[in-house]
């Protein structure tokens, strides 16, 4: 059956999607290694630190087979830092995204989110990564006894959703036909939610000119010039 | 050649084949999801992926009987992670099924009968063209199944409309992919759909057609911008649609 959704992601997808991004876990209890479809899972020896993918930790989590670290953009300190700067300091652009790995040799597809390490416990301390919110969430959620304050956390994360999304609201105003606007440091979920909007609008506007495009065309054809592209030609040739 | 960069090299040789390929299965999935049209098939790619699965399902087959919780749970992480390979797999065949068949699922209903096949249309001609390009012949734009189900289905519909109405009209008026007077009847997607693309290497400058604008596209920008400006890109993986 074809898949009856319009285009872009539903937020379920991009749960899911985020699922995928590594995180650092404490194993409770051994686990021997597995061959995963994803790659090989290296065994689990307690009290060693191990980085897996989100839906492991979050299985392990749930039978308590393990903690979760939360990654060090998701403290107090850092998130209270980030949102300073998204309202004071930046008003308009996003907060810049987490540096990027050095680009790797041609021959290889080079990594993006969420297969860049952008939430384990080394992770950059001073960016959100593309997946940040759904990421916080879902850990606040299955893990909130792993935050030394969740509360204070989930507060954060709840302030800047606001700010960012009122930025992406006045973002708006620059829209226009041609397309070809930056957008860095934009999240998964708010590229989610503002994806049918910014497109429609975007898509819209260029259909709107190109119908008068069109109609000008056509009035050029009754003239006796040729499309416009051609119009500079057609001059010379009667001078 | 400072720390970073051969610390990146180290990391990119030990990322194992298995990673990469999830990686490149989840980027043409978001790819085929948000596209406005379809990508060309990957071929190897899939014919890795499903036989891995194949192999792992066999593994869970195998073990099921066996009570050891240890290995029990062990079973679990494994069918978990096989579900989320099954669904992305499903999803990505889905999207593209859709862009093969448009009209399913769109809900315009009896009224829109009349223009279901057109889309087919477009996208058979986009196939031969792929599959006769002597430097693409090894990457047609449809799996060998996707090709089988969209020329019989349109055989079907074909007979169908010949034997119900086409066959009472004049012979010029018979044709479904029409071109005169200057208008196709093969309807297209639309191209110039906006879409948002994550740069993965420097392209440069990219101009986009029939406007005066120039973006200088660097490693790490996120852009909105249209499809027919980008698409190159995008199958050549300096680009990825998000």
């Amino acid at each position: 059956m074809a898949l009856p959704l319009p285009p872009g992601l539903t937020p379920p997808e991009i749960a899911f999607m985020c699922e995928m991004e590594l995180v650092t876990i404490i194993p409770r209890q051994r686990l021997e290694g597995l061959e995963l479809l994803g790659g090989p899972l290296k065994p689990l020896n307690p009290p060693q630190r191990a980085s897996i993918p989100l839906w492991l930790a979050l299985l392990l989590k749930r039978q308590r087979r393990a903690n979760i670290i939360p990654p060090p953009w998701l403290s107090p300190h850092s998130l209270a830092a980030i949102l300073k700067f998204e309202t004071e300091d930046s008003p308009v652009a996003f907060s810049p995204p987490p540096r990027l790995p050095p680009l790797p040799p041609s021959t290889t597809v080079p990594l993006s989110s969420p297969f860049l390490p952008s939430s384990t416990a080394d992770a950059a301390a001073d960016a959100l990564p593309y997946h940040w919110l759904e990421l916080g969430s879902m850990l606040l959620e299955a893990a909130p006894d792993d935050f030394d304050d969740a509360d204070e956390v989930r507060k954060l994360l709840r302030g800047l959703r606001e700010a960012r999304m009122a930025k992406l609201r006045q973002s708006v105003e620059v829209l226009d036909a041609g397309g070809g606007f930056k957008m860095n440091g934009v999240g998964g979920m708010e590229l989610g939610e503002a994806r049918s909007f910014i497109t429609g609008v975007v898509d819209g506007l260029r259909k709107i000119g190109k119908s008068r495009e069109e109609a000008r065309k056509e009035r050029d054809r009754e003239n006796g010039y040729s499309p416009s592209q051609d119009y500079d030609d057609d001059e010379m040739d009667m001078r | 050649m400072d720390i970073d960069d051969l610390l990146a090299e180290v990391a990119v040789d030990t990322t194992p084949l298995e990673t990469r390929d999830l990686q490149e299965l989840t980027r043409a999935w978001v790819a085929e999801r948000v596209a406005p049209e379809i990508l060309a098939w990957p071929a190897e790619l899939m014919e890795r992926v499903l036989e891995r699965v194949r192999r792992q399902i066999e593994l869970v087959e195998d073990q099921t009987g066996n009570l050891d919780p240890k290995t029990n749970f062990r079973l679990i992480v494994v069918q978990t992670e096989v579900e989320r390979f099954k669904f992305l797999v499903r999803s990505f065949l889905r999207a593209r099924l859709r862009k093969v068949w448009r009209w399913m699922g769109e809900g315009k209903r009896e009224a829109n009968v009349l223009q279901v096949d057109t889309h087919p249309l477009h996208i058979l001609a986009q196939h031969t063209a792929s599959a006769d390009d002597d430097a693409n012949a090894s990457h047609p734009l449809l799996s060998p199944a996707e090709y089988q189900y969209l020329t019989s289905h349109q055989a079907l519909l074909a007979a169908h409309y010949g034997a119900s109405f086409l066959s009472q009209f004049p012979n010029s008026l018979q044709r479904m992919d029409d071109t005169t007077g200057g208008i196709s009847m093969v309807d297209k997607p639309d191209e110039d759909a906006a879409v948002f693309v994550r740069v993965l290497r420097d392209v440069g400058e990219v101009a986009v057609e029939g406007t005066d604008k120039r973006l200088e596209m660097k490693r790490g920008d996120v852009w909105v911008v249209r499809w027919s400006a980008v698409r190159g890109w995008v199958g050549s993986g300096d680009l990825e649609v998000i």
